[in-house]
């Protein structure tokens, strides 16, 4: 790096510049944000007279928060685990094969992701009704997994376009059939990816507004229930609810982003 | 079913194409029991390519495989009795030394205790004990190819393939494994079938090299009869060094060939058939094989030359010689005392008709 031109060096600040700008316009919202939770006033805003607890132990003595809190990690584990299911299937079958229209299975299997929000969330809604599924729980789980089959089709796919050929021959000469090579080589190779999707599914899920909105019967999820109390008056509450909900999804991201480098690592 | 006498395997017109090209070309022969055989090539020649019928891995466009008496032209690799150490070992990563040796006990649906005893005695037969908890990741290349070799002998195959498995390793270990995998081979009494591009280690460790190019055998023989009596120009070069002498037939004396090299007459052997009389013809001697005199040696051979280079390489040195008007290039192999006492004068070199093994080109 030292044996640059010093003409760079210019450039190199004003890099430099650009990255902490960018970082300060991400972070600075959340930080507010974090802040407000802590104001002792029943309105957000500056200046922060006081400051207090309060708003955090009333979100964890709110039933109503708890139980939505629940309700949506149900809704994400039940779809996350739809999702690996048919997403590392559909990954083991496109992987590596050259079939007629395999760029078209490929391509529909990844539409889903691509498709806005709102869009596929009518389309849902409109579909759900036709097929005579009622709001509720049911119809999240099933929105919010057909949306992710796409991530872990994808990352299973780069997972597996890296398994040496070798290993499944090996398995193969050693007295293996093809399923019970699948089982005892290629699933322990594709953990890593498999694990990192499914945190990538959980955080969608737990995440998502727009399907969970539209699908909703009368129980809401977390961001259907802060958007709900929204409606009522900006309040220090959501505040604390939304920097629980972010300490827990960014903790939860951080490990599984270590976890999986690590694996693969060892790998 | 194992008569002692019959071969272990036999291949019987085997070809193997892939859309235009020909990967194998008719291949018949037969393997016998405990012999270490290398099918030795440069890259497409059709070595991998049998290796991997033999596998399981390619069914054949025509021909058969019969091993044991069995036909396996068509079984899958799980029902053979044939294991293989791949090139790049092919070692489980999620399992130790241990679960990989076991694996192939596991699948043969051998008792707990059974795998265990087996596991163990593979595994100390080729000193992996202390590293029976360790991961793929946590050996050293040498270690890994044991690891694959163990691995493979544990399910007690009848035929035991072998992929190039020492091309990961570097030359000093390699010299190292070559004589392990030799000595393993004879206490096992084990059938290698060993596939490599390396001449040095087919010389070293075979019983019988089949020599491939562009899908056909070129030569089939022991190291001695591949190195000493190449049927072929392709054999000659690509087995060992050699000097070319591209002369004339002239006609035969009894067993041996009469030619015309650069004015002089040469004796030599054709282990693959006269050439026609007046051809263009091509001999091989080996670099060693030219002996360095002052005076004309007694031998059926001689010419006269000048020495025109010399390499010291410790305990031997290269000479190149000029021979004859042309002033044709011979090498030749001394000990370092001969070398460093040939001076400008002519020196006459000298050889056996035995050495020198006339071609087919």
């Amino acid at each position: 790096m030292n044996d640059r031109p010093e003409v760079f060096r210019g450039n190199r600040i004003f890099l430099a510049c650009i990255y902490w700008a960018f970082v300060l316009y991400v972070f600075v919202p959340l930080i507010l944000m974090v802040l407000m939770g802590f104001k002792d006033s029943n309105f957000i805003g500056f200046p922060i007279k006081s400051w207090t607890l309060d708003w955090y132990t009333g979100v964890f003595a709110d039933a109503e928060v708890l139980s939505t809190f629940g309700y949506s990690v149900a809704i994400a584990v039940l779809s996350t685990l739809i999702s690996i299911f048919v997403g590392t299937w559909i990954a083991v079958l496109l992987e590596g094969r050259k079939f007629w229209g395999r760029t078209l299975l490929f391509g529909l299997a990844v539409l889903p992701a691509l498709v806005p929000g709102i869009i596929s969330a009518i389309a849902f809604r409109i579909y759900a009704r036709w097929l005579g599924i009622e709001p509720g729980m049911g119809a999240i789980v099933w929105a919010h997994a057909v949306h992710n089959v796409p991530f872990v089709v994808l990352v299973v796919m780069a997972r597996l376009s890296t398994l040496p050929k070798s290993q499944i021959e090996a398995a193969r000469d050693l007295g293996a059939d093809p399923l019970i090579s699948f089982i005892r080589v290629t699933l322990p190779y594709l953990v890593p990816a498999i694990l990192g999707a499914s945190i990538f599914c959980l955080l969608l899920s737990f995440d998502d507004f727009v399907r969970s909105f539209f699908l909703g019967g009368y129980e809401p999820t977390l961001p259907v229930l802060i958007f709900a109390k929204l409606r009522s008056g900006m309040s220090p509450e959501i505040n604390a609810i939304a920097t629980v909900a972010l300490f827990l999804t960014a903790a939860i991201g951080i490990w599984a982003e270590r976890f999986t480098r690590r694996m693969n690592k060892e790998n | 079913m194992t008569d002692q006498t019959t071969p272990l395997v036999r291949i019987e017109g085997l070809s193997k194409h892939f859309g235009e090209t020909v990967a194998l070309n008719n291949l018949t022969l037969d393997i016998a029991r405990g012999e270490f055989v290398t099918f030795l090539g440069p890259s497409g020649c059709g070595k991998s390519t049998t290796l991997r019928i033999l596998g399981g891995f390619e069914r054949p466009t025509t021909g058969r495989v019969i091993l044991d008496g069995e036909d396996v032209t068509n079984q899958p690799p799980e029902k053979r009795h044939v294991n293989m150490v791949f090139q790049d070992y092919a070692l489980f990563p999620h399992m130790t030394v241990a679960q990989n040796v076991a694996f192939g006990l596991e699948l043969k649906g051998m008792r707990k205790s059974e795998i265990q005893r087996r596991s163990a005695e593979i595994m100390s037969f080729l000193e992996l004990e202390s590293y029976a908890t360790r991961y793929p990741a946590q050996l050293s290349g040498g270690q890994r190819q044991r690891v694959a070799l163990a691995r493979a002998l544990a399910p007690d195959p009848a035929l035991l393939l072998l992929d190039e498995p020492l091309g990961a390793l570097d030359a000093k270990l390699r010299g190292q494994v070559q004589q392990e995998l030799k000595s393993i081979q004879r206490r096992t009494h084990k059938t290698f079938f060993f596939v490599t591009h390396d001449q040095e280690e087919a010389l070293t460790m075979s019983d019988r090299i089949v020599v491939m190019n562009k899908g056909k055998v070129e030569q089939d023989g022991t190291p001695e009869e591949l190195y000493f009596r190449p049927a072929s120009r392709f054999v000659a070069e690509f087995i060992g060094e050699t000097n070319l002498l591209s002369g004339r037939m002239r006609g035969s004396d009894g067993d041996k060939i009469v030619m015309d090299w650069e004015g002089t007459t040469l004796l030599g052997k054709a282990p693959a058939g006269v050439p026609g009389e007046g051809q263009p013809i091509t001999a091989s001697v080996r670099l060693e094989k030219l002996g360095f005199s002052a005076e004309r040696p007694q031998t059926a051979n001689a010419v006269q030359g000048r020495v025109v280079a010399k390499t010291f390489l410790g305990s031997r040195m290269a000479m190149q010689i000029a021979v004859g008007e042309n002033g044709a290039l011979l090498k030749a192999y001394v000990d370092a005392d001969t070398g460093q006492s040939l001076g400008s004068d002519p020196v006459w070199i000298g050889w056996e008709p035995d050495n020198m093994a006339v071609l087919n080109d």
